[in-house]
């Protein structure tokens, strides 16, 4: 009944609008103090543009930043491959001890980070292997391919068959048909799975203190580090930066995609 | 439905080698170190001395570790179950709506959370302090006479867990609810059920793996997490996260931190091998 | 793709070190180490400087001793570079190198962590004491059993250190602070048990944010934090608890693994020199002990009785080894049953 479904969906865009703005509570906060004239970020004082000056001249901060930009980028990449390829085949094909494989790939997602940094440390120092970007980059890819998988695989889960042996009876080969029929498919899981991946990376503090080296110092840990002196504003002034930057992003994408008139 | 499939074979197996790969090195590797430390002796560093003991494990069973253990997962189940309560209805509404806005939705959602987690969390602390916004908005309202204690109570570490899975609750079931097909919903409704029913014979059913999906990837590193119980919370109870942590740095006994994430892994491990298995023949 | 190849590039570039160029791989607490002084340095010798950065002497110990031994110089407090010593990690300094050591307070040299200076350099100092909002609390509070009264239940901050409680309850009992052993701590746990159940908030990185939002009246914190408030809000009163406070110094040292000694002990000589310790305090206001920098310091810099506190029964951490493990586990028992 059209009336009773409008009645529904109003309800959910409702539930959903409020989701938005519990999300964006502490996000409109945090905008709001970055022209907090105060520098400890905890008491109003006053409007300011200074912080956003400030960043631009915080080398190590700036720097920091790209770090993490670049350690997001490769990791993302890196598990949506891993993790796609590997939620298709295990559900494509029997593997012999396939139940044992997939735990393995959840274990870095229950795993307290201490424990995965401190392995991580002591496994690449047995191998003699330096610490820097690609020490951080594999512990992260490693929590990261979990998420990714358990997506796909969920996607996967309620796929018709019908789609894959479709294009088979077509003529394409196995390879072919994943290409073009089933990963379109699977956009929206890989695209869920590319978010998760990229949001857990930005953020990781604890494995990365131990797989880092002072050339690759993400943003997290240089951000924790100043709790003692403060939270600076010029942190919530990079925040927005990030916010405002994503926003537009989506918004020029929105742009790109809509079909000509 | 998955693994039903025709036996690997070996072009199969080498197109997964590189997963395997890395699991062997980056995930075995690893756990085979901590499982070792877990039954070696510390010394007063904190390293571990190889000396083979029991001890770490019967600390492990010790009342005080089995109480936290429990509160740990008492914590993540409310999150969990309130995560899915709040993100079902947002991740469904997002996956019926025209493809353009379908992404945008997705992407303000998780846009938040690119943010500093700290920063994130000292801006909630901003709102729900004594003198913070949510008090002054509430008095201001006349809803209350005096500021009533928001932060540092169960409700604030309540409101922090969730805030901090709830995208990983919805991007999931969106991935699961996009592909229904909505003529399946709407003959449900021309068939007469109301939507009741409808929720429960179909919709749920079919968003199930997208449920599954995001229970586990909500539920399992909660039971692990603990900055924000701290952080929101004044640190005055510890979860199994600190523990764990503590025993590398301040309580200097790595063997012991090593032994109960090896218990914590092996209990994961059993329970997901469990969930597993095949479910007997439905629909 | 084109986001990946750039990272794979980038990871190559970054992989390749250039062989023979000077530098120090320095491993300090974050925000302790001003750039101005790190730039000034790098400007003076060529020494590039790789600063990473941890939160707390444990986080420092254990990545030191997980693999990464090679670090160059690190900055411990006084019962870590202890524990270190006694554990054959610190390299020994070479006084020759070192002759700005004279500008250090007579206070401050053959402390109990290191009797012959032979491991390590002070840095700055700092103390564990009371902070009172006195806008909001009018009594007079001198001492740990002040603090921990039922009237003040729920207002209440405190540092999420087991150690340090453990020693402020020994301290309340007329113990001293570092004898910890199974006896000490049992006449403690009573005690620990009853202050927790008055305290609103545990928190060792930023316990300012709870008495600036006003959700706490009091506590026991850093001197750097109560120096903070200070100049923040004079409200904020410091005083050194009079059954006895714990004085921390963290210090300059090196590792054994370190493969730039002579770059090391040039930087520990640079930061001796007192227009450059001078420019640490003016960041991070914890007392010098650099009596030549004191020299220079402002008058307001002076009179911030969290920097630089009068009198009181202060003393130093030793490092307790093992016993740590138990001080762990009785204060997580207590905080657990409550």
């Amino acid at each position: 009944m059209p009336s009773r479904a409008n009645l529904l969906d109003r309800c959910l865009g409702a539930w959903t609008a409020a989701v938005l703005v519990f999300l964006y509570a502490p996000i409109a906060v945090l905008v709001a103090y970055s022209f907090n004239a105060s520098r400890l970020n905890i008491l109003w004082e006053g409007f300011t543009l200074r912080w956003y000056a400030a960043v631009w001249h915080d080398a190590p901060l700036v720097r920091a930043t790209e770090n993490s930009l670049v350690v997001a980028g490769a990791v993302t990449a890196l598990s949506v491959g891993l993790g796609t390829t590997g939620a298709w085949l295990l559900y494509r094909y029997r593997f012999r001890g396939a139940a044992a494989i997939r735990t393995l790939v959840a274990i870095p997602m229950v795993m307290p980070e201490i424990l995965m940094g401190v392995s991580l440390l002591v496994f690449f120092t047995l191998a003699r292997f330096p610490l820097g970007f690609a020490t951080v980059i594999i512990g992260h890819v490693t929590f990261c391919i979990p998420f990714v998988l358990s997506a796909v695989q969920a996607r996967l889960e309620g796929m018709d068959p019908a789609l894959e042996e479709a294009a088979l009876d077509l003529g394409a080969t196995p390879l072919r048909a994943f290409w073009h029929v089933i990963l379109p498919f699977l956009a929206p899981a890989i695209a869920a799975g590319a978010l998760m991946a990229a949001t857990l990376s930005l953020d990781e503090l604890i494995v990365t203190f131990f797989t880092t080296s002072s050339a690759s110092t993400t943003l997290p840990i240089r951000i924790f580090g100043m709790a003692k002196v403060g939270l600076n504003p010029m942190l919530n002034a990079l925040s927005a930066v990030f916010i405002a930057t994503a926003v537009l992003f989506q918004v020029l994408i929105g742009r790109i995609r809509r079909p000509a008139p | 439905m998955s693994g039903t499939g025709p036996r690997a074979g070996s072009l199969a197996w080498l197109l997964l080698l590189p997963l395997l790969a890395w699991l062997a090195v980056f995930v075995i590797a690893p756990a085979a170190i901590l499982f070792v430390y877990a039954f070696c002796e510390h010394d007063e560093l904190g390293r571990v001395v190889y000396r083979f003991t029991f001890d770490n494990f019967h600390r492990v069973g010790e009342r005080v570790y089995l109480t936290i253990f429990i509160r740990s997962v008492g914590y993540a189940a409310v999150t969990t179950a309130l995560c899915l309560a709040a993100g079902f209805p947002a991740a469904w509404y997002i996956a019926r709506r025209p493809a353009a806005l379908r992404h945008r939705l997705l992407l303000l959602v998780m846009i938040p959370f690119w943010t500093s987690f700290l920063i994130r969390t000292y801006a909630w602390m901003t709102i729900l302090k004594q003198d913070g916004l949510l008090n002054s908005l509430l008095e201001s309202t006349g809803f209350t006479r005096h500021p009533i204690e928001l932060l540092y109570t169960p409700g604030a570490v309540t409101i922090g867990l969730v805030y901090a899975y709830l995208p990983f609750m919805i991007l999931p079931i969106y991935a699961s609810a996009e592909k229904l097909d909505a003529s399946l919903v709407e003959a449900a409704h021309d068939l007469g059920a109301g939507p009741l029913r409808v929720f429960a014979a179909v919709i749920i059913p079919l968003t199930w793996p997208g449920i599954a999906a995001g229970t586990l990837l909500v539920f399992v590193p909660a039971i692990g997490m603990f900055a924000i119980t701290d952080l929101m919370g004044g640190a005055r109870i510890p979860l199994i996260g600190n523990v764990i942590q503590n025993q590398f740095f301040q309580a200097r006994d790595w063997p012991f931190g090593a032994a109960l994430g090896v218990v914590f892994l092996l209990l994961f491990a059993a329970a997901y091998v469990l969930l597993q298995r095949p479910k007997p023949a439905a629909a | 793709m084109r986001l990946l190849v750039r990272a794979v590039l980038l990871l190559g570039v970054l992989a390749c070190r250039l062989p023979g160029r000077d530098e120090l791989n320095l491993f300090a607490w974050s925000e302790y180490v001003p750039q101005k002084v790190i730039d000034g340095f790098t400007k003076e010798t060529g020494i590039e400087v790789n600063y990473e950065t941890f939160a707390s002497n444990e986080e420092m110990i254990s990545k030191l001793v997980a693999g990464r031994g090679d670090y160059d110089l690190i900055q411990p407090s006084d019962y870590a570079a202890e524990a270190l010593i006694r554990a054959n990690l610190l390299a020994p300094l070479d006084p020759a190198l070192l002759p700005n050591r004279r500008n250090l307070d007579p206070a401050f040299r053959h402390l109990p962590h290191d009797p012959a200076d032979r491991y390590t350099v002070p840095y700055m100092s700092g103390t564990v004491g009371i902070v009172v909002n006195s806008a909001v609390v009018h009594d007079p509070v001198a001492g740990y059993a002040d603090v921990f009264q039922p009237r003040y239940a729920g207002r209440i901050v405190v540092l999420n250190d087991n150690r340090e409680m453990v020693s402020w309850a020994l301290a309340s009992l007329g113990l001293p602070p570092n004898e910890i052993t199974p006896a000490t701590l049992e006449r403690a746990r009573p005690v620990i048990a009853r202050w927790v159940r008055l305290v609103k908030v545990f928190d060792s990185d930023s316990p300012k944010t709870a008495l600036l939002n006003g959700d706490v009246d009091l506590g026991v914190v850093w001197s750097g934090e109560a120096a903070i408030l200070w100049k923040q809000d004079r409200k904020f009163h410091y005083v050194l608890p009079k059954e006895g406070a714990h004085e921390f110094v963290d210090v300059l040292a090196i590792p054994v693994g370190s493969t730039h000694q002579a770059a090391a002990h040039r930087f520990i000589d640079y930061v001796l020199r007192p227009e450059v310790s001078k420019l640490i305090s003016d960041e991070f206001p914890y007392t010098n002990p650099n009596a030549g920098a004191r020299k220079l310091l402002a008058p307001d810099q002076l009179a911030n009785p969290a920097s630089y506190p009068a009198g009181g029964k202060l003393e130093t951490f030793r490092d307790i080894g093992r016993m740590a493990s138990d001080v762990d586990r009785l204060v997580t028992d207590v905080k657990s049953s409550q």
